[in-house]
């Protein structure tokens, strides 16, 4: 969790735009701060105070730069301090995006006491949260009516139950650079009143809306994960789920090209002589004649019936005349 | 025929490559078990050269791990990658080189997919770890599967 949360707070740490920024408690106390202006908390607080559980999306003009702050969850709020040149747009687009990442980790309530600001908090919020889970039997109960659809995408045991035409998300080999296409149910996806919107929500919040989104049929997962400021497992995950849906499609070709190319066959090198015969000299040149890039060396020595050594000798003297190994599986 | 630098390093890697390649039977099975040897590489590369007392202690910035990247590149090959990309994408640094060591005189037919030169994400990765930085990085083209340079995106 502590991971999960130092990840989402790197983004920030990794801006140029970002001056600083600090978790703090809906009370308005710094927990986690990074080069956040201690002269900036009093204000900040204010703010808190002021509009206690009202805060939605907040920003605060100061001297030193723009204040965004945004409520994590009940308990936490996050605050960013970009560089006062940066539109005021962009810094909530920004800040949107580390709650989106923030969106999918259960943040503890924070303890009654402990020291503000300090680097050392993140760990003891890690062992609140995993004391919380050993004690709690229990996971929340999500409010889904269709709870027999859910059921289907729970992981592996729940997959036998599920008709033998059922694709599960396992089914879809997506690649970082594969290209997903709008299927047949993107538009009823993108609808807020369909179940299967409802679904998605249920279990991928906004993220999922987001990311079909940018679904164009011209942009990679990559890219859709760059774009997001997400990693690209996080998207082919819910690319996977969603093409199980007909949301998406993964393009015909791709998959194909796709299944030729992660399953390989033995990895072998074989010799190809480009260049002029009549520069190579004596026996060599029979060997030579041999290197068309189909044959290994063994094969080669095989079917010359030589020894293998002979074979590796003569292309090493003869490289220079423009012998290149060929990788290739087969 | 081409001057071959560093012939050591390449008849090793080649070596391991062979090795994977023979072991595995899928493409991404084969790039991670690479990126594997590469951490590993990390950690000797991190206590036998002069990285670590020639970069900050803590990377913090885009800045700094381009900055770290010039050095890996400075020391383990005595010279500079072609481009350090840091603008493109937010989320991360690209890296690209247009004379590879890893990969020099590698040429590998229909193995699309394949990062001959993902031992060195490994590395890079390693070396960000020590650095404190939780890294992904990954090899995005790669000159011995017929691309003009060979890159790695470093994913922040």
């Amino acid at each position: 969790m502590a991971t999960d949360l130092e990840r989402a707070l790197s983004k920030l740490r990794f801006d140029d735009q970002v001056l600083g920024y600090s978790l703090m408690t809906k009370t308005g106390r710094p927990f986690v701060s990074f080069s956040f202006p201690d002269d900036l908390f009093p204000r900040v607080k204010d703010s808190i105070t002021l509009y206690k559980s009202d805060l939605r999306l907040m920003t605060i003009d100061t001297e030193k730069g723009l204040v965004v702050l945004s409520p994590v969850d009940e308990n936490w709020i996050l605050t960013v301090l970009y560089v006062p040149e940066l539109q005021l747009g962009l810094a909530i687009a920004k800040t949107k995006n580390v709650l989106r990442l923030l969106e999918g980790i259960e943040l503890p309530p924070p303890p009654d006491d402990f020291e503000e600001s300090a680097e050392s908090n993140l760990q003891v919020l890690e062992s609140i949260a995993l004391e919380a889970a050993s004690t709690a039997s229990t996971e929340p109960v999500v409010d889904v009516t269709n709870s027999i659809e859910n059921a289907s995408y729970e992981p592996v045991a729940e997959v036998a139950d599920t008709p033998a035409e059922a694709k599960t998300p396992a089914d879809y080999n997506i690649l970082p650079a594969t290209i997903p296409k709008r299927g047949s149910t993107y538009s009823t996806a993108l609808s807020l009143d369909s179940p299967l919107y409802k679904e998605m929500k249920s279990m991928y919040r906004n993220f999922g809306f987001d990311v079909l989104m940018l679904v164009d049929g011209t942009k990679s997962a990559t890219q859709i994960a760059d774009t997001m400021f997400q990693p690209n497992e996080r998207v082919i995950e819910l690319l996977k789920w969603a093409a199980g849906q007909s949301i998406v499609e993964v393009p015909e070709v791709v998959e194909v090209s796709q299944t030729a190319d992660s399953k390989i066959g033995k990895f072998v090198k074989c010799p190809e002589f480009e260049g002029d015969i009549s520069k190579i000299r004596g026996p060599d040149a029979d060997i030579i004649r041999h290197c068309d890039g189909t044959k290994t060396t063994e094969e080669i020595a095989e079917a010359m019936n030589i020894p293998h050594a002979k074979v590796i000798q003569a292309i090493a003297r003869n490289k220079k005349y423009g012998i290149k190994l060929i990788g290739k599986t087969v | 025929m081409a001057k071959i630098e560093n012939p050591l390093l390449l008849s090793l890697y080649a070596q391991w490559v062979d090795g994977i390649l023979a072991e595995t039977d899928n493409i991404e099975d084969a790039n991670e078990r690479l990126r594997e040897l590469g951490r590993e590489m990390g950690s000797h590369i991190y206590l036998n050269t002069e990285i670590a007392e020639k970069t900050k202690d803590t990377v913090m910035t885009r800045e700094d791990v381009s900055k770290l990247v010039e050095t890996i590149y400075k020391v383990l090959f005595n010279k500079k990658p072609t481009d350090i990309d840091m603008k493109t994408a937010r989320g991360s640094v690209r890296v690209t080189d247009d004379e590879c060591v890893w990969c020099q005189d590698v040429t590998l037919e229909g193995m699309r997919g394949f990062g001959y030169c993902e031992g060195f994400s490994g590395i890079v990765e390693a070396i960000l770890r020590f650095k404190g930085v939780e890294a992904e990085v990954f090899q995005e083209s790669c000159r011995a599967t017929g691309a003009g340079s060979c890159t790695w995106n470093i994913r922040l």
